[in-house]
């Protein structure tokens, strides 16, 4: 089984929040679902919330409101 | 008193009368000038009967994804001083006790960063602090931790939870809410603070079922203190009471279930058949009791009519023992087993409680581990397109 | 970065708030008894008293005021005080000859004591026109109005049962203010305007379509700019759009107004909680003091007082009573609006011949 770090999960989540730019919003949860289609068993929940925050908290990605909550790039 | 910026005839009439006027609040801290401008706009609306407010843009502190809620004005021109003007949710103590210092505390720091008004408190529970720039929120945000405050919940995540008086000074709390209230906030940070539900939820505990804190209408998930065994009865103290309460009239006849007798020297109830509305209790405080054997229920799914219409909350767990040193445990697991099933199939938007309706209770339960119990529904169906399954011949 | 950032640290633990005679009594209560509207006394087991002192507020609160509570606070209670689910604060005290005190100088100060036992405590409120966006009308101003007419009953303890009044000023509901004796509810009647020159420049378009709950908004092309358009009949006037767009306008100064909602009750006391039911579709805004509001509050409260038996909420006694009576006594016209036509709409039809004639 190959190891996937939480570097990997998180470059993969910023690369199809970025694809999605402008498309549609995708929820955190969308996010992490992806992945862990993406990666199988490799990666579960906790390690994509691991990487969403990684994300959050180094300014990458960013949150945003609009009826729910959304993960989203930065205002330039 | 400051000199006001704007002429307001219209909010000058709600500074008369009785009631203490939030006019004359807002007038308090008008030596800011972004409420000046606050309460320009505000008499704008009741000059033209509508709101100057719009929501948008991203702001918020690096790394919580709730906490603070962006406000614009729609006319910065003329009011610039609050051309952003956001709201803060700050955490509440428990039962919302406070010293004189704390309280202190807390004005010096939004005196240092907003506007000086607050809202004592928000629906949710929250300290709310009304109207701030944007280049305060970090700040405001570092002196709130450094002070041992912390933001609460906003978007699609854990809300802030909060709890009755209950053991602090209420006979009847049957168990501690206020120790319940904060375990549960400080285990969940992470859920208060970083969004990643299909929408929000919300913990409130109520020591009985007289439900202080509005749990079974405001909350996901309600926790309501109750107890098994028999109500303590003190007969001298009832017979005091008869001096002033017509007992059969008040008492007997108003028990949901007729389940209390008086003949005029003793109160018997008989206990099998107390649905522990609390009525007796309420009326004669001195003379009764909650029984010795205490927990609470656990109901699920209270909303207000956003999106598939308005629920209370319903039984999910008949009684569940509350026990301190047990640290919550099981209602930790429960929570953590409702959270992945809905996080994983609730749909956008969608409570806890709709998502039941959507899925199917049984379905829900059967997911979630537990066994079907009768207290669960107010009758079985009457509906006879019942989905068989092969478990019926098992 | 100079300074560690420090992060989910979650509230102050409440326990270094508590005041000693509730450390030393900690779920040790025996009995409480209301002295007189607004005091109370809960004694312990160990025969220790505590006193309470309840004072209505505005909610909204200048830090101005939350700084004389706290001084009121060091003089009469060792600097102890509490507020309750419904915007009110709590004066604890040990001493019982320092009540009378604290009362005066509260009162003095503007606020006033009352809220418990059979009454009209404060009225658990939103927003508004005074901080959001959505607001179908005021809620500070309408609640001063109306509190302004109530203010006995906050004082006194002369009702059949408590009542409480909420108010939200939208369908939102953040107060969830459903499940009350009185619910003022603001409420939208038209869906949005779309301002379709500025939408694509100020709004993303999938967000918007998206955040609809009913799904009634669609993406379409007016006049040859990429916008949206909004199926009128889906719209049920959350204002969920407005929050995300600023170019499709809830808001409408002709047709916002207030709705008047009955019987509703949280406790489990005697019958089951209850939601609130519409007993007024529509008042027109009318500010700074909402006349028509306060005037169908004040009727209700009056026929309810009048009617009800002991310990009867609202909502108790128009089920003994019956609908039909509950709209002859309180001269309240029934509409059509009055018969629910959402999802289970069904329930609520009389699938009976059991009325009064
Ligand atoms: C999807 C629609 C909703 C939107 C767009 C919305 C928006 C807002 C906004 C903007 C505020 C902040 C007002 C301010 O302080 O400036 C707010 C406050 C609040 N909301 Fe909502 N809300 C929604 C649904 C709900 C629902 C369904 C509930 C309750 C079940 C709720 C509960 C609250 C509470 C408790 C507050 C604090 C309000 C107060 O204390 O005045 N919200 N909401
Ligand atoms: C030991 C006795 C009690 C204590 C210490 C207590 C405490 C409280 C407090 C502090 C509040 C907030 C009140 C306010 O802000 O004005 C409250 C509200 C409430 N109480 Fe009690 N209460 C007691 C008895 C009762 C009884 C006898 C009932 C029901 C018959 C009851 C039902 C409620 C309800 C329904 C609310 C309002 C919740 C809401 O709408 O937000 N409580 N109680
Ligand atoms: S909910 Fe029950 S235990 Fe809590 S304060 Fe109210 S009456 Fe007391
Ligand atoms: S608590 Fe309610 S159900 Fe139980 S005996 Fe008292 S009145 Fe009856
Ligand atoms: S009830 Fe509606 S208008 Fe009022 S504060 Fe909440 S979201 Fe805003
Ligand atoms: S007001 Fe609500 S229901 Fe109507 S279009 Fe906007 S989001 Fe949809």
């Amino acid at each position: 089984m190959a190891d996937v770090t939480i570097d990997q999960v998180a470059d993969a989540m910023f690369e199809l929040v970025s694809s999605m730019k402008g498309k549609r919003d995708l929820k955190p949860m969308d996010v992490s679902k992806q992945m862990m289609e993406k990666f199988g068993d490799d990666v579960d929940k906790k390690m994509c919330k691991k990487a969403l925050r990684q994300l959050i908290d180094s300014g990458r990605l960013t949150y945003k409101y609009a009826g729910g909550s959304y993960v989203t790039l930065p205002e330039a | 008193m400051t000199e006001m910026k704007y002429k307001t005839p219209l909010l000058d009439e709600l500074e008369k009368g009785p009631w203490p006027s939030f006019v004359k609040e807002m007038k308090k801290e008008a030596h800011r000038p972004m409420v000046q401008d606050a309460i320009g706009q505000l008499e704008r609306s009741y000059e033209e009967h509508i709101s100057h407010w719009k929501h948008g843009g991203l702001v918020g502190v690096m790394g919580y994804g709730g906490g603070v809620i962006g406000r614009y004005s729609d006319l910065p021109e003329e009011f610039p001083e609050v051309a952003a003007f956001h709201t803060h949710r700050v955490n509440q103590p428990s039962a919302w006790f406070y010293t004189s210092e704390a309280l202190r505390t807390l004005c010096d720091i939004w005196e240092r960063h907003g506007s000086g008004l607050t809202n004592m408190h928000g629906s949710t529970g929250d300290i709310v602090f009304l109207g701030s720039t944007t280049e305060e929120i970090e700040p405001l945000f570092a002196d709130l931790t450094k002070h041992g405050f912390d933001l609460g919940g906003s978007g699609s995540n854990m809300r802030t939870p909060s709890c009755c008086v209950g053991p602090a000074r209420c006979e009847w709390a049957c168990y501690d809410t206020l120790d319940a209230c904060y375990n549960i906030t400080q285990e969940f940070q992470d859920e208060l603070h970083r969004p990643f539900f299909p929408y929000k939820y919300k913990f409130k505990f109520a020591g009985c079922p007289n439900d202080c804190v509005a749990s079974i209408a405001r909350s996901d998930c309600s926790v309501m203190g109750t107890w098994k065994d028999e109500i303590q009865v003190n007969q001298a103290a009832v017979l005091d009471y008869a001096k002033t309460v017509d007992i059969d009239a008040e008492i007997c006849d108003l028990c949901p279930t007729r389940c209390v007798e008086w003949d005029g020297k003793t109160l018997e109830i008989d206990n099998s058949n107390c649905v522990k509305c609390m009525h007796c209790i309420n009326v004669m405080p001195k003379a009764l009791k909650p029984g010795k054997e205490r927990g609470a229920t656990i109901l699920i799914g209270g909303k207000a009519p956003i999106i598939g219409g308005a629920l209370l909350c319903s039984v999910f767990v008949p009684f569940l023992e509350m026990d301190k040193d047990s640290d919550y445990e099981d209602l930790k697991e429960l929570t953590e087993a409702i959270w992945d099933l809905w996080g994983e199939h609730g749909k956008l938007r969608e409570r806890v409680g709709e998502f039941i309706q959507r899925v199917g209770m049984s379905n829900f339960l059967e997911e979630i581990g537990l066994d079907p119990v009768p207290e669960m529904v107010m009758a079985p169906r009457s509906n006879p397109y019942i989905f068989f399954d092969d478990e019926i011949f098992e | 970065m100079a300074e560690e950032r420090i992060t989910d640290i979650g509230p102050p633990n409440y326990e270094q708030f508590l005041p000693p005679v509730i450390k030393k009594n900690y779920g040790k209560w025996d009995h409480h008894e209301i002295l007189k509207p607004g005091v109370m006394v809960h004694v312990a087991e160990s025969g220790d008293k505590l006193f309470t002192v309840r004072c209505g507020t505005p909610r909204l609160l200048a830090i101005t005021s939350i700084r004389k509570f706290a001084d009121i606070a060091d003089k009469y209670c060792d600097g102890h005080l509490r507020w309750t689910s419904r915007n009110n604060v709590e004066f604890l005290l040990t001493d019982e000859s320092k009540i009378e005190a604290l009362i005066a100088e509260v009162e003095e100060y503007g606020f006033p004591i009352g809220g418990m036992g059979n009454c009209i405590s404060n009225i658990v409120h939103t927003q508004g026109w005074v901080h959001c966006h959505s607001a179908a009308s005021d809620a500070s101003g309408t609640v001063k109005a109306v509190m302004d007419e109530l203010m006995p009953h906050f004082q006194n303890m002369e009702l059949p049962a408590k009542l409480r009044v909420a108010y939200a000023c939208c369908l939102n509901m953040c107060g969830a203010v459903h499940c009350s004796d009185i619910a003022i509810l603001g409420v939208h009647t038209r869906a949005p305007v779309i301002e379709h020159d500025d939408l694509p420049k100020m709004c993303e378009i999938p967000t918007l379509v998206a955040s609809c709950p009913t799904g009634a908004i669609r993406p379409a092309t007016v006049d040859g700019v990429q916008s949206v358009e909004i199926v009128d009949e889906q719209c049920m006037f959350c204002g969920n759009c407005y929050t995300v767009c600023p170019a499709v306008k809830i808001n409408n100064a002709q047709t916002d107004g207030i709705s008047i909602w009955v019987g509703g009750k949280v406790s489990n006391a005697r019958v089951a909680p209850k939601f609130s039911k519409l007993a007024i579709p529509f008042i027109p805004n009318n500010p700074p003091r909402w006349p028509e509001v306060v005037d169908a509050v004040v009727k209700i409260i009056n026929v309810y007082a009048e009617n009800a038996r002991k310990h009867e909420r609202m909502g108790e006694w128009i089920d003994r009573i019956g609908w039909p009576k509950f709209f002859e006594l309180t001269d309240i016209e029934f509409t059509k609006y009055h018969i629910d036509d959402f999802k289970h709409a069904g329930e609520t039809y009389m699938r009976t011949a059991q009325l009064r004639h």
